[in-house]
């Protein structure tokens, strides 16, 4: 009985932070990119060693802070974060440069940002994006946090966001 | 009319360089952090602060709290992710002159900034 109630809080809560992440990613991508994001699969990375699954493209890294603390992956193929930059200031590259890189960067700043504010009740605080690229690049996430794995498909491409909390407190 | 403008990403500031360049704006000084701001509103006469939140160094309110010592009058426009109640009311507090989430829409920022700027072109 315990473990039923136990799953059932887990779910309510994972599905607490889930939610705002998706619509943040589509307000995001609407409103900034004009482009439609799509969830196309949602899965919990429950085998610890697909945690360390290796990334190829690009990849930005958001911390959150206060009474929870989690972090969130945006992961894009180089197209689509080249495509990104494109929309966002028109310029034209043929590889992922700081450009590109500074664009997804403010692309998921804007989506933790969003999210964080239909998290309120727990008071967080994002970090800086920190920004990755290149084949086979690996974001690891804390060894007590098992990440949710959002795929979406778009007008720029597929991509990933992957969220998870290490301490969220029932509320 | 003189900006100064205030972000750490590069892409955020030629999106807000470009609407300002629209509304016929085209002196802009633009800084990465609250520290570089600070030093440019100390070295330039400016007539209205964009602003974002989240900066290395120093981030907005922090830079926010610094002008509003040196000057209570100019206008300070904070464009940031922070939509929450508490942390806007923050910026109330400090000093803030009008606010816009991002993200934002093309007209969005449009209509924010030509409310500021364009009774001074």
């Amino acid at each position: 009985m315990s473990a039923v109630v136990t799953a059932s809080a887990t779910s309510r809560m994972t599905a607490e932070y889930v939610n705002p992440v998706i619509a943040a990613t589509r307000t995001v991508f609407s409103t900034m990119l004009n482009a439609t994001a799509t969830r196309t699969g949602l899965s919990l990375r429950s085998d610890p060693s697909e945690v360390s699954q290796p990334s190829s493209g690009v990849s930005a890294v958001i911390g959150l802070s206060g009474q929870a603390a989690g972090t969130l992956v945006l992961n894009l193929t180089s197209s689509t974060a080249i495509e990104i930059l494109h929309r966002l200031v028109g310029a034209e590259v043929t590889q992922v440069n700081s450009e590109v890189c500074d664009a997804v960067g403010e692309v998921t700043n804007m989506i933790a940002g969003h999210a964080k504010a239909q998290l309120a009740k727990y008071s967080l605080l994002i970090s800086i994006p920190n920004v990755v690229s290149g084949d086979d690049h690996t974001v690891h996430f804390p060894s007590n946090v098992i990440p949710m794995v959002l795929s979406f498909d778009s007008d720029l491409g597929p991509f990933t966001i992957e969220v998870g909390f290490s301490n969220l407190p029932v509320k | 009319m003189k900006v100064l403008l205030v972000d750490d990403s590069g892409t955020m500031r030629t999106i807000q360089k470009r609407c300002l360049n629209k509304l016929n704006v085209n002196d802009i000084v633009e800084a990465e952090d609250g520290v570089q701001a600070l030093a440019a509103f100390e070295a330039h006469t400016f007539d209205i602060v964009l602003s974002d939140w989240n900066m290395p160094n120093m981030d907005g309110l922090t830079l926010l709290k610094e002008i509003r010592q040196r000057n209570t009058t100019i206008p300070i426009i904070m464009i940031t992710t922070e939509a929450e109640r508490a942390r806007v009311v923050l910026a109330i507090q400090a000093g803030v002159s009008d606010y816009l989430v991002k993200p934002f829409t093309p007209d969005g920022l449009r209509d924010k900034l030509e409310r500021w700027v364009g009774c001074h072109v």
